[in-house]
């Protein structure tokens, strides 16, 4: 049950990933709370980076948890993340009220303590027997909130708990439009999700390298922040809006050209198959 | 049986019992923490509605991770028509179903709790039946394979031979008349269960949101609406996937050997909701 299949040798170690992940998060999530406390909200992008940060981390944890076989496929890993990740979000973006600056570092933490109980559960009472599980789920919560507070603060530049329920119009405070009453969340649940789980699921076999499928990793980061951006014209200032769509698009773009040129690096061959035949020639 | 006849792997479906008790008193410990924080005030609506809630929520996992072993999950070797069941993961399957009830719970949440769990478990059942029905309308008229099970000689309803319709070096294609069956109560279960836990966070919410500072009930309303949603959802998608760790990702329905493992199931849904029933709580704490 639990025979290793290495995924791929090369590359960098999966704890040096993971501290690279979870520090570009944590950094850009307080350039972006520094931008609220501060009063203006144009650095509400860097919620972006601090999901594609997460979302690097995760993809490594993913990568080392399925070489195991869980017999679930990949996907399922990606669901349980954000799963055990929006219920640690939405409990530390409560803290807010004591304050702002603990918000992110409560996710991570409070991530790794669902996690943890998790993975206990599919280790000892499920008996996976699967060295990495408790750590890999652990992690995994801890990626899912911070992936879901990057991505919430790309769409209304605030990760506490009163500024994503609350949306004023016109001068009077609602709820029903708010990030939470609108249900905005589930729509950045599920971008986060598929973006989580989908870079190694596209890339997993033999060839399998790491630089390719962290790439991937940036760019479905980068394609779900196009959506957020999008989302967050309705709730941050239009020059904030613009700046996250910008910089989504151009992110986006760049990955999109460096993860196809990957791909063809490590095809065996590759044949351009042109979308509409020249019928002159 | 000497050691070198057991198959390696060969307790993998066994129950653990030291683990399976010390999961069962975590979660008691924590319902006990939530009840003291609700007579403590620090949980709105006071201590009876903190532990119905809690107690609630957990019943409703118990019922989806029963349910999950219901539904006939083939995975990729179905999309190939080399085993039987839907050719999708238990991830997508549960989603579907679990979503397709608690959504149309969540229409009849006005209607009282005993309308909204019962469109909560027929919008489940629904959509599962529809998906199976679906499935075997493209295995039959699209694959050109019948509906054979490989784990049992005779379906245990109709009572039809299953290995002359099995073609050979699969373990069975399709979906039989079992699995249909099987298909159906799991999504019953599963729309009942999601139903359960996210009504039991609404009304909580409903409370619990006016005592931090929140007015105007019918914003409030939607608010807590769009919390219990989006921790529903959460707490199906972990149960539902830690079901499908249980039965390691495949299972032909409730005649297969493997069905016999969910007592682990309930025990892991029993502690995992406990701990996340208790976080989502703990948003509208009183700090």
């Amino acid at each position: 049950m639990s025979v290793k299949i290495e995924a791929s040798h090369d590359g960098i170690p999966h704890n040096k990933v993971m501290v690279i992940g979870a520090v570009i998060s944590l950094v850009s999530l307080y350039i972006a709370i520094l931008g609220t406390t501060l009063g203006v909200d144009y650095l509400a992008f860097f919620g972006g980076i601090a999901a594609i940060g997460a979302l690097i981390w995760g993809n490594s944890t993913i990568k080392k948890l399925c070489s195991y076989g869980i017999g679930t496929g990949v996907p399922s890993a990606g669901m349980l993340a954000f799963g055990s990740g929006v219920i640690a979000l939405l409990f530390a973006s409560t803290l807010s009220g004591i304050s702002i600056w603990i918000v992110p570092v409560a996710a991570l933490i409070l991530g790794l303590v669902v996690g943890l109980f998790l993975g206990w559960i599919s280790n000892s009472v499920l008996n996976m027997k699967i060295p990495v599980m408790t750590r890999s789920l652990a992690e995994l919560a801890a990626v899912g909130s911070l992936a879901l507070m990057g991505l919430g603060a790309v769409a209304t530049g605030f990760v506490g708990f009163m500024d994503i329920a609350t949306f004023d119009f016109l001068g009077v405070t609602v709820y029903n439009a708010s990030y939470l009453g609108a249900g905005i969340i589930a729509v950045s649940f599920m971008l986060g999700a598929i973006a989580l789980q989908h870079p190694f699921n596209a890339c997993l076999g033999p060839g399998e390298k790491q630089d390719r499928t962290n790439m991937l990793a940036i760019e479905c980061g980068f394609l779900s922040m196009i959506v957020m951006a999008v989302i967050s014209f309705a709730f941050v200032s239009l020059i904030a809006a613009w700046i996250s769509l910008i910089v989504a698009v151009i992110g986006w773009g760049v990955s999109y050209v460096k993860y196809v040129a990957l791909s063809k690096r490590d095809a065996a061959s590759w044949l351009d198959a042109k979308p509409f035949s020249d019928s002159e020639e | 049986m000497s050691a070198i006849a057991a198959k390696p792997g060969a307790n993998a479906g066994a129950f653990q019992p030291v683990p399976s008790v010390i999961a069962i008193v975590l979660a008691i410990i924590l319902v006990v923490v939530a009840y003291f924080l609700g007579s403590a005030g620090i949980l709105a609506g006071g201590a009876m509605l903190v532990l119905q809630t809690l107690c609630l929520i957990i019943l409703g996992a118990a019922l989806i991770a029963f349910g999950v072993h219901f539904v006939p999950v083939g995975g990729a070797p179905a999309a190939m028509g080399q085993a039987p069941g839907i050719a999708t993961g238990v991830a997508m399957l549960a989603t579907g179903a679990g979503l397709a009830g608690l959504f149309g719970g969540a229409w009849a949440a006005e209607l009282g709790l005993g309308v909204a769990l019962a469109s909560g478990a027929i919008g489940g059942a629904l959509m599962m039946a529809i998906t199976c029905l679906m499935v075997n309308i493209s295995y039959v008229f699209g694959m050109g394979i019948p509906a054979a099970s490989g784990k049992v000689l005779k379906d245990p309803i109709t009572g039809d031979l299953q290995a002359a319709y099995k073609s050979q070096g699969t373990e069975g294609h399709g979906l039989p008349f079992i699995s249909y069956v099987g298909g159906v109560i799991g999504g019953l279960f599963g729309g009942l269960g999601g139903t359960l836990i996210y009504i039991e966070l609404l009304n909580f919410y409903n409370v619990g949101l006016p005592a931090l500072g929140f007015v105007g009930a019918e914003g409030i309303n939607m608010l807590a609406v769009g919390l219990a949603g989006i921790f529903a959802i959460g707490m199906f998608l972990v149960i539902a996937v830690l079901s499908a760790y249980n039965i390691t990702g495949t299972i032909e329905g409730p005649h297969d050997p493997k069905f016999k493992r969910f007592p682990r199931a309930i025990v892991a849904a029993i502690l995992a909701s406990a701990v996340c029933g208790l976080v989502a709580m703990l948003v509208v704490a009183l700090f």
